[in-house]
């Protein structure tokens, strides 16, 4: 999907820029036009000039724009969910790889699930039981992949 | 052509050498010390003792049953609330029982509240000073010079703000005097300062105006002059008359009812 | 693996705590050793962030587990560096180091009398209290353990970590009513946290098997209890385990029951369609889990490894019981 979104966008930009071009290109034709022919021109006379933009560069800025806008919103993430409940399964089910942007990086917000906390409980750890079972865990082989590293 | 013809003002290029770049780096500049010095004289705020921490979380407590009444039983929440509202009519959470019934004392002579005080003076005042002198230096040195002139056109409106020391009836208003420039300074430099000291520096003073605007509720709840005893009985109050309506009441028809296999 | 660092690992697998310690040297290396909020040198270094100082705590506490002590000193210095010796977090956590590296049980006591010093001198200093009853625990003593627990949460009584290690130290005695009690109480500040939804279920659904009396009651409650979490969370494995189980031993029990049990107080139990039609529910449910689950389904890889295998084992039970 992000390479169409950014080919549209692209293409808006390309066309706004060659409206504005075009209307730059054609101000800047038409006061040098008017003035080197009368250099009595009336105000009136600037204004109307100024006002006639020719239409087919009006029709281009307007489908530039509308083009851009296209292309921004093909290219938005795909929303968050706004339930309670299906944010929270979405946390259970996909667990941090839910969270994932384009890079393939977690979320910086993503904290999984905020009420783990009064589970875990960081205040009250039990340090040397975890040392404990941390110790159990190489012993019983699961830390044979670190202890080569290391 | 009935245009306007375009003013043109020939400048000293020393102009703004010698004023526009010095005005900016002197305003940078104080901005930076003026952090420091906030930062250097903020005085650590106060650690509260044991009871006023109690007494405060026991408020809580009370707004706590009260807002999520609903996610527990009846039966709990009978027992809870006739625990409260008693502990909350007899005062058993108050700091000091015993002063239970006294008015709230006088701000002014309660030290905790001279502290607070104080530290917004402080903050007042490391504002106000820099300014003032900056001002005077500025008025004495650089007023009256014309500096730099806009690239877009403005109306006749802005001319009282961008020409402020210049009294000149006819000059059009993109034109910009150096008191104006610190003016624009004072309001511009915001981001510079949120670029080079971090985004919640001291020396933002757009900040410290929105803090005095709306102080904190929070502020507000435990703030001095206020009575805890009055806001217990409040919550007292507020607890003996809320109807609970117990959540889990047809949970298991709505799940039923909302789950697909 | 910044991701892991921010937050507490008190729940990480011990894979990822070995890993994250075999890393604590470089991570040391690489960040900055010491941040003045004076020095001038700030206006061009990064700004320092909050951040940072959260990752050095968990990077402590996963070398600390981990058995890297050198690491975790290093962390310590320097986040004493930084915010000096007095502050409350850092007295614990200097504690929690000695803790760490203490040798025998006298050595714990000298601690635990250090921290009983710290409190006389600050009775407010909560996270040194939270310290010395951890190590109350630690040492066995969970009696003392809960009395201070008491006295902590009645001081500060929106704290919900405290009242849920009050709840587990409850559990551990056998004490149900008052775990309840405490749970419930941690509801109350945080209503919408499914996993204490389905933790009161749990002790709920441990009371009513344990306890003669009342047993249907707390029954029906654990079975709406761990509904709830499942309304608050879409396809809580927790959840539905324990729907699964509540609703078997419902089944079984419900049929003798007499339907004069209904108390007077409290919500009557649900009638056995509504049970049956739960238990399917559930039955379902967790199948479904445990095939996409094991089958590796995008999308459906974030269930723990124990849990899926639990909730597998008890459907497996289920249907041999039912072939019978």
């Amino acid at each position: 999907m992000t390479w169409i979104s950014k080919s549209v966008t692209g293409l808006g930009l390309l066309l706004l820029t060659h409206a504005c071009y075009s209307a730059h290109e054609h101000s800047a034709l038409h006061s040098t036009s008017t003035a080197s022919l009368s250099s009595m021109a009336s105000h009136t006379a600037v204004a109307s000039t100024v006002a006639s933009l020719p239409i087919d560069i009006s029709i281009e800025t307007v489908v530039a724009v509308f083009v851009i806008c296209l292309g921004l919103v093909l290219g938005t993430p795909e929303l968050r969910p706004i339930q309670w409940r299906v944010w929270a399964g979405k946390i259970e089910r996909e667990g941090e790889k839910g969270f994932t942007n384009s890079d393939g990086n977690v979320d910086k917000d993503y904290v999984g699930n905020p009420f783990r906390m009064l589970e875990s409980r960081p205040g009250f750890i039990d340090i040397r039981k975890q040392r404990k079972e941390f110790a159990e865990w190489v012993r019983e082989g699961g830390g044979t992949a670190g202890a080569s590293k290391s | 052509m009935a245009q306007i013809p375009v003013q043109t003002i020939h400048r000293d290029p020393q102009l703004f050498y010698w004023i526009l770049i010095p005005i900016t780096v002197v305003m940078i500049l104080t901005g930076i010390l003026r952090h420091y010095a906030t930062v250097l004289m903020a005085t650590t705020p106060k650690k509260q003792e044991l009871p006023a921490i109690r007494e405060q979380r026991s408020l809580l407590r009370g707004i706590n049953l009260r807002t999520n009444a609903n996610a527990i039983s009846p039966v709990s929440f009978q027992a809870r609330k006739d625990y409260l509202v008693n502990a909350y009519e007899k005062g058993d959470f108050l700091k000091e029982p015993d002063k239970k019934g006294q008015a709230a004392p006088n701000p002014m002579t309660d030290p905790a509240a001279m502290e607070g005080m104080m530290g917004m003076m402080k903050g007042n005042m490391a504002m106000m000073i820099p300014q003032t002198l900056i001002m005077g230096w500025i008025n004495a040195f650089f007023s009256g010079f014309v500096m730099i002139k806009l690239p877009f056109p403005l109306t006749i409106k802005f001319k009282s703000m961008l020409q402020a020391g210049v009294a000149t009836r006819d000059m059009d208003p993109q034109w910009m005097s150096s008191i104006s420039w610190y003016v624009l300074c004072i309001f511009g430099l915001q981001s510079v300062f949120n670029y080079l000291l971090g985004s919640d520096n001291a020396a933002s003073q757009m900040a410290q105006q929105m803090g005095q605007m709306g102080p904190g509720a929070g502020a507000q709840m435990f703030g001095p002059g206020v009575d805890p005893d009055k806001q217990f009985q409040a919550e007292a109050e507020n607890l003996s008359v809320l109807a609970q309506e117990y959540t889990l009441v047809g949970v298991e028809e709505r799940l039923l009812e909302t789950v697909r296999v | 693996m910044s991701s892991s660092l921010s937050h507490p690992p008190a729940h990480l697998p011990p894979a990822v705590a070995l890993q994250l310690s075999q890393q604590a040297p470089v991570t040391l290396r690489s960040t900055p050793s010491v941040i003045s909020s004076y020095s001038f040198t700030t206006l061009w270094s990064a700004a320092e962030t909050p951040e940072l100082w959260t990752e050095y705590e968990n990077l402590m506490l996963s070398c600390l587990r981990t058995g890297d002590e050198q690491s975790a000193g290093v962390c310590l210095e320097r986040l004493t560096e930084r915010f000096g010796a007095e502050n409350e977090r850092l007295m614990a956590l200097r504690g929690l180091f000695q803790e760490a590296i203490a040798k025998d049980d006298a050595t714990l006591k000298q601690v635990l009398e250090e921290y009983e010093t710290i409190l006389t001198k600050d009775p407010s200093n909560m996270p040194v209290s939270k310290r010395r009853i951890a190590l109350l625990k630690t040492l066995g003593k969970t009696t003392e353990a809960i009395t201070a627990l008491n006295e902590f949460v009645d001081s500060s009584p929106t704290d919900a970590e405290a009242w849920a290690e009050l709840a587990d130290l409850y559990v551990t005695q056998g004490m149900y009513p008052q775990a309840i009690f405490a749970l419930e109480e941690v509801l109350l500040i945080t209503p919408y946290a499914w996993n204490i939804h389905a933790r009161l279920g749990e002790v709920l659904f441990m009371a009513g098997s344990s306890g003669d009396t009342s047993t249907d009651k707390y029954l029906a409650e654990a079975l709406r209890r761990f509904c709830r979490s499942i309304e608050l969370c879409d396809d809580y494995l927790r959840g539905y385990y324990g729907l699964k189980l509540t609703t078997n031993k419902l089944l079984t029990s419900l049929p003798q029951a007499s339907r004069q049990s209904k108390s007077d107080s409290g919500l009557p139990i649900p009638d056995i369609k509504t049970v049956e039609r739960l238990n399917e529910t559930a039955t379902a449910k967790l199948s479904e889990i445990v095939r996409r689950s094991v089958s590796g389904e995008s999308g459906w890889e974030g269930y723990e490894n124990a849990e899926v295998i639990a909730a597998k084992a008890l459907l497996d039970s289920g249907a041999a019981k039912s072939i019978r």
